[in-house]
């Protein structure tokens, strides 16, 4: 049996799952100030009568969402080496910045080792503001962790937390890789405290199953894990929900995901039946990072949302103005409408018409109703064909991935939240597609939480000409032959990815994707002087096979 | 609010298609890995995620907008590859970026290249088989209206495609800075060469000596293109932003840099600019290539400087500099003189002019005439005949600034010719945007 447990802003919810089916599902409103007593007790009304039953915990946490959003993060020191390139002076907007001297290149070439005396400089004025947590990025690390390393050597044990770019993500994109690292750094103390308080829930309650956090890319870490990259934490909350909607209603093809709130409504894509993921990472913060994420939009567009009528036009959103009419508040919302038209039963009736009233005086209730459901829909499926533009305009570098770009073309709608059920045939006319409201879609986000399986992604950049192979993921900088290729390659990052779910406690062989497979002759004068080889693979966000079915 | 990443101060389109799997032969310059670094130095960058900075992917062109500019034989459907209708269309994706107001200036870093492919085409010249520019350029006035037009070529080679193409357009001017002819492939670019009969002084070469390096090219930059672009005062400015000038280049012998490069398109301040040439992939394309975008989007380029620059290293002779500022003096001259030409053009109603294309890819030759029929109205019609040894050309082409007149002139003469074998008969008429072959 699996434990899922989702904290919103004001609720979480925890359900008990044994395989698919739903054994017991709870709510409990969260103290975001005392985060792990809310959880604590959420799991004391789960857990079965049978503990040894319980496998896993799964949380999907708002700690380090709220710790960034509050502003209550760590103050830390980074260390920044730029190199040639763009002026990296606004990298310092972010916190105490020290700018280092080396370089390395493209290719993770040395163009010259970072002088040491600034690197001491850098550790005097640190220990000096107290600094406990340092954060250190090279550009070009991914291809060459070497400087990042070194400068980590100097550091030694001066510094409770030393965090390196290389190993948060093997991808490219240098700000991102400092303001991610920064962001780990930032709540590595924080989330000690958390996994720490809540390790003693736990065993308080008798449980010695193992926890694993839910992150952004609709898979999970285990705890221990996740206290050397807590930044993976962060915004977890759209993930569950997706991974919700795939446990209760996944099928194979394209299909977009709403889940209409109160205040917003957050839109994703499944294609051919997996949820498509942000090329990079999210924002955080007015921040660019490399969190891996699930590609998720989020709309100001909720049930509550406060309506205008001007100028022959509904404005819904983007704020809410307090509960909607027929609940008591002063401004009209798309709930009321709802109320008006029987499609939801809150509040009162005659209050809910009112809004309608104000919003088009003298005009029958039921037409302003049903003008401003159909307006609502409308808005969503304006950012829906928005965001399969975006997705379709990302950047290829091929001819044949250009000539082969598909656009997703859904054939269903997956809707949950509050109002799902109530704008399901308002939807289906606007969108010309099935929607399908999912059973227990209001813990949709707890069984996605509990339903979801460990990812992981690692990347590899072979240069034979050099002949050296890095995977930063795991620190890994080897001597290669000039005949390594694609195949050992290939095998070779399958190796780290089947290690890293392996130190995570997944006993069956996960499948990998590989998402870029990029190789290149280095011609110098006219000659071969060897290849380059670039790999991403992955372990795809999905659900966990569950034990005696057929997956 | 704080802002996190720099903001560019134009909103600047790019389009960086490197055409990971295309090349010309597997070890030839025109190579799959040639922006492979330039890629990885502008995504390490953070480019993407600039305010203000727009990727875009390219798309197709079409087989019509290549007829719209070249005679092709066999035909364009024939002699094009799916690559090649990519870095063209980029450059139309680019172009629309710019004239629909959707971005302020435009970055197309595509490959292959095109400044060396001429309106005739029979094959792959200088690693172009189609003029990206003058595709882009076309496209341009057929869409959105545009007369005047200034190309200012900066790749280490001469012009001579884009140059043959707006040779007798008073319309388009062309300006190209590159090594001198008597050095460098294709050998051609002298001041000398200064227009058609109908265009004379709207085309200005300036052959710089090897060597030449930030103080040349900044004079260059002062004395002749500036005053003459604002003499000028083109609607568009196009920018074949080859990178060849840069002192690591394998295969010419200039000295500039990637702080020259940008300073250029700081001044010159381009609204499109095309990846033409630039053959040190690693040493000078990453640096080059950021260093033109941060100029174009109006941010600080102070940082972009290759691992071993030294700027002291290229410190040019003043016989250097007395040099060029002779070109200059003699490129400005040509410019005085524009027009005048025609007058005594115009007395003779058609001029001739013949002149042998060499196609070193594959090593041909083409012989080709080209007959202008002056008018006092307009450019005039040209017709055309070239021939190489497996196929022959004979066209009436109308430029897009063509009076009524030369038009229906140039269309009853198609109509008159008899075809014949082995030989593409063709009218180009800009003006209906027709092409038709028989």
């Amino acid at each position: 049996m699996i434990i899922g447990i989702d904290v919103g802003g004001t609720h979480a919810d925890g359900v008990l799952l044994e395989g698919a089916r739903l054994v017991a599902k709870h709510k409990v409103a969260v103290d975001q100030e005392h985060l792990s007593e809310s959880i604590i007790s959420l799991l004391g009304a789960l857990i079965p009568k049978d503990r040894r039953q319980l496998e896993r915990v799964h949380l999907s946490s708002t700690l380090a969402t709220n710790a960034i959003v509050t502003g209550s993060l760590d103050p830390i020191g980074m260390l920044i080496q730029a190199g040639p390139g763009i002026n990296p002076e606004f990298l310092a907007n972010n916190g105490p910045t020290w700018f280092l001297d080396g370089a390395i290149d493209h290719r993770g070439h040395i163009i010259r080792d970072p002088d040491p005396k600034l690197i001491d400089e850098a550790i005097a004025a640190m220990l000096q503001a107290g600094i406990d947590s340092v954060g250190i990025v090279t550009k070009f690390s991914h291809r060459n962790s070497i400087h990042e390393r070194y400068i980590a050597d100097r550091l030694g044990s001066r510094f409770s937390h030393i965090c390196m770019g290389h190993q948060i993500s093997g991808l490219p994109n240098f700000p991102r890789r400092v303001y991610t690292t920064w962001l780990n750094a930032s709540l590595t103390a924080r989330f000690a405290q958390f996994k720490k308080a809540i390790e003693q829930g736990l065993a308080h309650l008798g449980v010695d199953c193992p926890c694993h956090i839910l992150k952004a890319d609709g898979g999970t870490i285990p705890f221990a894990r996740a206290i050397e990259f807590p930044c993976e934490s962060v915004h977890s909350g759209p993930s569950a929900s997706v991974m919700g909607c795939l446990a209760l209603a996944g099928q194979p093809g394209d299909a977009i995901l709403l889940d209409i709130g109160g205040t917003t409504t957050d839109i994703s894509l499944l294609v051919d039946g997996t949820p498509l993921l942000e090329p990079y990472g999210i924002n955080i913060a007015g921040r660019p990072t490399l969190i891996r994420a699930l590609n998720t939009v989020s709309v100001g567009l909720g049930g509550d949302s406060t309506v205008a009528f001007a100028e022959k036009e509904f404005r819904i959103g983007p704020k809410r103005s307090g509960p909607p009419m027929a609940q008591g508040g002063t401004t009209p919302t798309p709930t009321d409408a709802m109320v008006v038209l029987g499609l939801l039963a809150v509040g009162s009736a005659e209050r809910a018409a009112a809004a309608m009233e104000t919003l088009c005086p003298g005009k029958p209730p039921a037409d302003t109703a049903r003008h401003l459901l159909t307006v609502f829909s409308e808005r969503i499926r304006l950012e829906v064909a928005a965001m399969i533009d975006s997705v379709f305009s990302r950047p290829v570098y091929t001819v044949s991935a250009l000539l082969q770009r598909r656009r997703i073309s859904p054939e269903r709608l997956i809707v949950i939240g509050g109002p799902a059920a109530a704008l399901r045939q308002n939807l289906e006319n606007c969108f010309n597609l099935p929607c399908l409201v999912p059973a227990d879609y209001e813990v949709a986000n707890a069984i996605g939480a509990a339903r979801t399986q460990l990812t992981a992604q690692a990347t590899l950049y072979a240069d034979t000409a050099d002949g050296r192979v890095s995977i930063p993921e795991i620190s890994c900088l080897e001597d290669i032959s000039n005949r390594f290729g694609m195949a050992e390659a290939e095998s070779k990052l399958e190796q780290v990815i089947c290690g890293i779910a392996s130190d995570m406690g997944m006993t069956d062989r996960p499948t990998i994707d590989f998402l870029e497979r990029l190789e290149m002759n280095v011609i110098r004068g006219f000659e071969t002087s060897g290849k380059i080889l670039n790999l991403k693979a992955q372990i795809r966000p999905g659900l966990a096979a569950i034990k005696g079915e057929q997956p | 609010m704080t802002s996190f990443m720099p903001q560019a101060l134009k909103r600047t389109a790019l389009i960086l298609f490197p055409a990971f799997d295309w090349c010309i032969s597997p070890t030839h310059p025109e190579r799959e890995e040639r922006l492979l670094y330039t890629r990885d130095q502008l995504i390490e960058e953070g480019l993407e995620d600039v305010d203000n900075i727009v990727f875009l992917n390219p798309e197709l062109a079409s087989h019509a907008d290549i007829d719209r500019v070249h005679l092709c034989a066999p035909s364009s459907q024939k002699l094009l590859t799916e690559s090649h209708l990519i870095s063209a269309g980029a450059t139309l994706r680019v172009a629309r970026a710019v004239m629909d107001k959707e971005a302020d200036n435009a970055f197309a870093i595509v490959r292959p290249p095109g400044h060396h492919a001429m309106q005739t085409v029979f094959g792959d010249r200088g690693f172009c088989i189609v003029n990206i520019e003058a595709i882009m350029i076309e496209y341009i006035r057929r869409h959105y209206g545009v007369r005047k037009i200034a190309i200012v070529d900066t790749d280490c080679h001469h012009g001579d495609g884009t140059q043959d193409i707006y040779w007798n357009d008073p319309d388009t001017l062309f300006i190209s800075l590159h090594q001198d002819g008597r050095t460098l492939f294709p050998g051609t670019g002298f001041v000398r060469e200064t227009g058609g009969p109908a265009a004379d002084g709207y085309t200005i070469n300036l052959p710089l000596p090897p060597n030449t390096g930030e103080d040349g090219f900044d004079m260059v930059m002062e004395r002749v293109v500036m005053p003459i672009l604002d003499e000028f005062k083109p609607e568009l400015i196009i920018n074949s932003a080859g990178q060849d000038n840069h002192y690591t280049d394998p295969i010419t012998n200039m000295n500039f840099t990637a702080q020259g490069y940008a300073r250029l398109n700081q001044r010159l301040n381009p609204d499109i600019c095309v990846l033409e040439g630039g053959y040190s992939i690693e040493g000078a394309l990453p640096y080059t290539n950021l260093g033109i975008i941060l100029a174009m989007a109006g941010m600080d380029y102070s940082h972009v400087k290759e691992p071993d620059y030294d700027q002291a290293r290229f410190r040019q002779p003043e016989e250097m500099s007395r040099y060029i500022a002779g070109v200059c003096d003699k490129a400005l001259e040509v410019f005085a003189n524009r027009g005048k030409a025609k007058e005594a053009a115009l007395q003779k109603k058609v001029v001739s002019e013949r002149k042998s294309i060499f196609y070193d890819t594959t090593g041909f030759n083409v012989d080709e005439v080209r007959r202008y029929h002056l008018c006092p109205d307009c450019p005039g019609y040209t017709e055309v005949t070239a021939s190489s040894p497996r196929a022959e050309i004979h066209a009436y082409t109308v430029p897009f600034n063509a009076c009524p007149t030369c038009q229906r002139t140039a269309r009853d003469l198609f109509t008159a010719a008899r075809p014949l074998p082995q030989t593409i008969t063709a009218l180009q008429d800009r003006v209906a945007d027709i092409y038709e072959t028989k």
